[in-house]
């Protein structure tokens, strides 16, 4: 029992290392900030079909959570290459939640349906977990490693779907 | 799978209605929106900072407001307001603050006290405003402090009593990650509250 429990925590500690390693040697292209990690705030959330979403069941894996509204100028310019980059970096492995700030469901079905109509979005109808993350601004992106850190923020809205960016993004999933 | 079907039926009527968005959104963005080319409005450029200002006028609040769906007694409070756009571009390679604490807002009557967060919140609340209404208005405004990163933008609201005085507005900026820096001084003046035509 005790050698399997040990087993576990040196597990845990290689998969952590590597993940952080990894992490570290990565050039960052503009405009993303490299922060002292810090846990990510709980994230429960329902998408428009009703359907329960929480952050935790992502971990293991990379997370880019996004935080828009319709009223956004720059969310609005950014959505498109947030749905090509998904496109292509979901499939390797990337989870993407894409969290709508204090909006009506119609208003978050409208706007993504002419804009981004591949991405489903989750809905903070209050925009209480919004507040929770803190974000500099709308739009706001952060990027939690498989152990549930925020390791990085992006600065407002980025071209995710340019090479710098996915191929910092790949070199995270690495 | 019922998000896709509806999805589906919902495309086609959105190919006549994008046009409307599209359009629609131009406006309000415009709202929030860096001024392209926009020479007269009160702007200071240096090379370490850029920062402008766009005087709302209440009609403008107004559209705003409602295509967010607030309320008409939100509305109409929001209306009596002065309402500035701010814009601020860090061009350094340096950390700027934005502390707004460090604003002073004065006109010929003397010192004129800026409408923050929690003055809203409690409006808000006294009004028995819904949260997510409460929190959109939150984003709309400039954020009280944020240290702004090398080529940061970010922009906002600032919200003053509405007033026929011209305004000065006296802006400090300190720099550096623990604010040590020689601060960055803007003065903007003879700012006025925009009218509707």
């Amino acid at each position: 029992m005790k050698q399997h429990h040990l087993l576990g925590i040196m597990l845990f500690s290689l998969i952590f290392t590597s993940h952080s390693l990894a992490a570290e040697s990565i050039t960052l292209p503009k405009g993303i900030l490299k922060l002292s990690p810090y846990p990510a705030p709980r994230t429960t959330l329902d998408d428009l079909d009703g359907e329960t979403y929480t952050l935790k069941q992502d971990k293991g894996a990379w997370v880019f959570v996004h935080f828009w509204a319709s009223w956004c100028g720059p969310c609005r310019e950014e959505m498109p290459a947030i749905q090509n980059m998904m496109s292509t970096l979901q499939a390797e492995g990337l989870k993407i939640a894409m969290i709508n700030t204090a909006e009506d469901e119609d208003t978050v079905f409208s706007f993504l349906s002419a804009y981004a109509p591949d991405i489903r979005p989750l809905m903070d109808r209050d925009g209480q977990v919004t507040e929770k993350w803190r974000p500099r601004g709308l739009p706001a992106t952060y990027l939690v490693d498989p152990n549930g850190q925020v390791r990085y923020q992006a600065l407002g809205g980025r071209a995710w779907d340019t090479l710098p960016y996915i191929t910092f993004l790949r070199g995270l999933m690495k | 799978m019922l998000y896709l079907l509806k999805l589906a039926i919902f495309k086609t009527l959105m190919q006549i209605r994008t046009i409307l968005l599209q359009s629609t959104a131009g406006l309000l963005s415009l709202f929030l929106a860096a001024p392209g080319g926009a020479d007269t409005l009160p702007h200071y450029d240096s090379p370490e900072l850029e920062v402008g200002l766009m005087p709302r006028a209440p009609q403008q609040v107004a559209a705003f407001y409602e295509a967010r769906g607030f309320s008409k007694p939100m509305i109409e409070r929001l209306k009596q307001q002065c309402f500035i756009t701010v814009w601020v571009h860090n061009k350094s390679q340096n950390i700027i603050w934005l502390d707004l604490a460090r604003w002073k807002f004065s006109n010929l009557t003397g010192n004129v006290t800026r409408r923050d967060r929690h003055y809203w919140k409690a409006v808000w609340h006294n009004m028995q405003i819904p949260l997510a209404y409460q929190s959109t208005f939150r984003w709309t405004l400039l954020p009280e402090t944020l240290d702004f990163q090398p080529e940061e933008r970010e922009g906002g609201n600032i919200v003053l009593p509405r007033s026929d005085h011209p305004m000065q507005i006296h802006a400090s900026f300190p720099t550096k990650a623990d604010k040590s820096g020689i601060p960055i001084t803007v003065i903007f003046n003879n700012i006025e509250c925009a009218k509707d035509p």
